[in-house]
């Protein structure tokens, strides 16, 4: 019976060629437009679980209050705040980073670059948490180590030709930072994104050589003890941090949060942005609807006489409905399959082209929901847009239809 | 002639009414969403430039180079200097030049700790200067004058409510980096999300409080003489820079750039994203042109009979072509009509709700009169082009075939 009906369906869509497919074609477009961004979406999803998964959820984030997106704030937590922090019951070890800017130039001759110079610990298991919070491991080299002073561990990009600068860097190579020689002892794997593949890596030591003795930490991150819930404790710390620093509440110049916050708070909003392009690509598979809606207007009428027959020899109401809900939803279905094939397309060759941009970690994913849910929702825009047709057909008297010419 | 194709095509619409009001909404609402992301993106864009329209195009904004994250100065390794301020107001084109430092701190007021944008009003004349240069004015109170200490002046996002639960006065007392200040004016709203929420201080008492080299600069602006070339000016700043920083020509560590060409930079990136939001709207506007298509074949098909005597009598393919032609072009304006209205309708609503929810500037619809006509011709052109196979067929056809079919 349901095979029957899909045959039937497709024989009369096969009898109007050109009108079948230039419906198909427009939900076609519609269903691949979302998909596509929808893809984008999931990918993004998916590389956040990968990435929280590597860095864990065991850490709190110490950052002074800045401005906006501003990555560098004014005011700095000390090597005492850091201290206070490692001797709150329910911290593991504790870490700070030091974010400043450097000049960096291959000799000098070449037009200098700014980037972020990163002073981190050489103790190994502060080491740990700084490693796993980029989750990169050193591509090539060696890792820096206590006593390290005028050497660097750069971004990957450095090791490209003509990305950063013209001649690719090497391992032993010396490069200047703010004028003064350093060594590259070693290179980080790819982060994924141009900004962080670009930094520089110095020991703290390396860093206080460079700008001068007393650098604050612009970043401060701490390993929960296992067992301990991060939440509680990173209210606890905020707590008693700002009492050591002797600041009143609301008034402090700094703020705690686990990181699982601050992967939550980047990601809704990259989902808030996808979100918003999807509504806007839905419109299409709305309008896609009403031409689907249109074409079996015109399939009714043109069919008057059928139904009038299939009537008069004893077809119920209920049978017409049908046939023309599975017609409008077969048209869908199809516009569906095409639409996921080219979207699939589509999204790989967008993907590819962002990674060359550097940003790698922006690639689609299709897992089998969204291929599904995207059929399931052509077919539904489709069986839905040909309801309002269909019920008319079943409703036509059968001696008007049969007399209809 | 032209009416009597327009009435005939008229006449056919009205016979399908159904059909030629669903292939409208198709096109309205690709229309209507088009329209009112462009108002907004448009309004969006005009609040954006506003921020440059505080200095003139005669102005240069000379800044060192670091790694473009925060405000002017931050990130930079080798700031300007005091004596380069010197050496450009010496140069030939430049009428005056203003330095200033601007720095990143702590304001408390109301019990409330935010961040904010503090910059410096230079002593003497260069004070009065920087005032004439950026047209300061005040709404409430009275300017700061130069050298004055333990006194500022505020942008006029302070007097709003929300920032510190209570509007900033004249008169107010405010702890910047935990030092009394007070408020001696409220500047006019400057439509600058930067400048209105500025503090200014006095240069000294600044570099005081945020322990500021007394040489060092953040950023100079210099005033281009009445009738000097500008791009001239620039050059001769650019050689006396290099020079003074000891760099050789194309490895500058410093930019010269007028307001315009900062501008430029926005507005490309912004272009760029508005165009992509643009174009998913507009995969809603090629549906819907496919909708066009389809109508017009089966009108075409439903209409044989009547071509084949309007050829049998006479009548030119040509004459068929444009009665075709006509009435697609027809669905294209109608349902662009439509959809301007209620596109800008949509965008104006949206505008005024997110005035009022967010309270932000940054949420505004420009309906322009190039917007509307530029819709217009598009909706027609969507319709013509999407009438254009079927008329083709429709005026190809041999007058016996379609008369007896």
């Amino acid at each position: 019976m349901n095979s029957d009906l899909i045959i039937h369906s497709a024989k009369s869509l096969f009898t109007r060629r050109t009108r079948s497919s230039l419906t198909i074609l427009s939900i076609l477009i519609g269903i691949m437009a979302i998909f596509t961004l929808i893809s984008f979406g999931m990918g993004l999803s998916k590389y956040v679980t990968e990435i929280s998964a590597d860095m864990g959820v065991d850490k709190l984030v110490i950052q002074p209050k800045t401005m906006g997106a501003m990555p560098i704030p004014e005011k700095q937590l000390s090597q005492d705040d850091v201290d206070f922090i490692a001797n709150v019951k329910g911290i593991k070890d504790v870490t700070g980073l030091m974010i400043q800017s450097a000049k960096i130039q291959p000799d000098e001759d070449t037009k200098p670059k700014y980037f972020f110079l990163m002073g981190f610990t050489t103790e190994t298991e502060e080491m740990e948490i700084v490693l796993e919070l980029m989750t990169v491991d050193l591509d090539s080299g060696r890792m820096l180590k206590k006593g390290d002073k005028l050497k660097v561990v750069l971004g990957y990009n450095y090791q490209l030709p003509n990305k950063i600068f013209e001649k690719s860097v090497r391992v032993g190579e010396k490069i200047l930072l703010n004028d003064i020689q350093v060594e590259v002892v070693g290179f980080f794997e790819s982060v994924g994104n141009p900004q962080d593949d670009s930094n520089i890596y110095m020991t703290y030591e390396g860093v206080e050589e460079l700008l001068g003795e007393e650098q604050g930490y612009e970043w401060v991150m701490a390993r929960v003890e296992p067992g301990e819930d991060p939440q509680a404790l990173s209210e606890k710390v905020f707590d008693k941090l700002r009492k050591f620093k002797d600041q009143e509440k609301g008034k402090e110049d700094f703020f705690v949060q686990t990181f699982q916050e601050q992967i939550e708070m980047f990601t809704n909003i990259m989902q808030v942005l996808n979100a918003v392009l999807v509504l806007i690509a839905l419109i299409s598979v709305f309008v896609s609807g009403i031409n689907i809606m249109n074409t079996m207007y015109t399939s009714v009428l043109e069919r008057t006489k059928d139904i009038g027959i299939m009537k008069a020899i004893g077809a119920k109401n209920s049978d017409i409905l049908i046939i023309f809900v599975t017609e409008a939803g077969v048209l869908g279905l199809i516009g569906g399959i095409a639409g996921v094939l080219v979207g699939y397309g589509i999204s790989s060759l967008a993907g590819f082209a962002v990674g060359q941009a550097g940003y790698t970690f922006l690639k689609p994913a299709f897992p089998l929901v969204l291929i599904i849910g995207s059929l399931l929702f052509a077919t539904i825009t489709g069986a839905g847009a040909g309801l309002a047709p269909a019920i008319q057909a079943s409703k036509q008297k059968p001696v008007d239809s049969l007399r209809y010419e | 002639m032209l009416s009597d194709y327009i009435v005939m095509a008229l006449r056919s619409l009205a016979r399908r009414k159904l059909r030629s009001w669903l292939t409208m909404i198709g096109i309205f609402i690709g229309i209507a969403s088009v329209v009112s992301l462009i108002s907004l993106g448009e309004g969006l864009s005009n609040v954006i430039e506003s921020q440059f329209d505080i200095v003139g195009t005669d102005v240069l904004t000379i800044t060192a180079t670091g790694n473009n994250f925060g405000p002017p100065g931050s990130g930079v390794t080798d700031p300007l200097t005091i004596s380069q301020l010197e050496a450009i107001e010496r140069v030939g084109g430049v009428d005056f030049a203003v330095g200033r430092i601007i720095e990143i701190g702590t304001v408390e007021f109301n019990n409330r700790v935010e961040i904010s944008i503090i910059a410096s009003l230079p002593d003497g004349e260069r004070g009065e200067h920087m005032i004439d240069l950026l047209n300061f004015e005040v709404d409430r109170g009275r300017l700061l004058n130069p050298g004055e200490r333990n006194k500022v002046m505020v942008g006029d996002s302070f007097a709003d409510s929300d920032r510190f639960g209570k509007p900033v006065q004249s008169g107010s007392r405010l702890y910047i980096e935990e030092r009394q200040f007070e408020v001696v004016g409220v500047l006019k709203k400057k439509g600058s999300f930067v400048v209105d929420s500025t503090i200014i201080m006095n240069d000294g008492q600044m570099r005081e409080l945020f322990e500021v080299d007394s040489e060092e600069l953040d950023g100079i602006v210099a005033q281009v003489k009445k009738g000097v070339s500008i791009s001239k000016t620039k050059e001769d700043i650019e050689r006396l820079l290099r020079k003074e920083r000891d760099v050789k020509l194309g490895q500058e560590d410093f930019g010269v750039e007028t307001a315009e060409a900062a501008l430029s930079t926005i507005n490309s990136t912004l272009f760029a994203v508005k165009l992509f939001v643009y174009l998913i709207a507009a995969i809603s506007l090629i549906v819907g042109g496919i909708g066009i298509t389809n109508t017009m074949y089966t009108t075409v098909l439903e209409r044989t009979d009547e071509i084949g005597i309007m050829k049998a009598i006479g009548a030119k393919n040509r004459t068929i072509f444009t009665l075709f032609f006509i009435e697609s072009g027809f669905l294209g304006i109608v349902g662009g009509i439509i959809g301007i209205i209620l596109g800008a309708s949509l965008a104006k609503g949206l505008a005024f709700v997110g005035q009022v929810t967010l309270g932000s500037g940054l949420i505004n619809a420009d309906v322009s009169m190039t917007l509307v006509i530029g819709s217009l011709l598009f909706s027609f052109i969507v319709g013509t082009i999407s009438g254009l196979l079927p008329a083709l067929k429709a005026s190809k056809m041999n007058p016996v075939d379609a008369l007896r079919s």
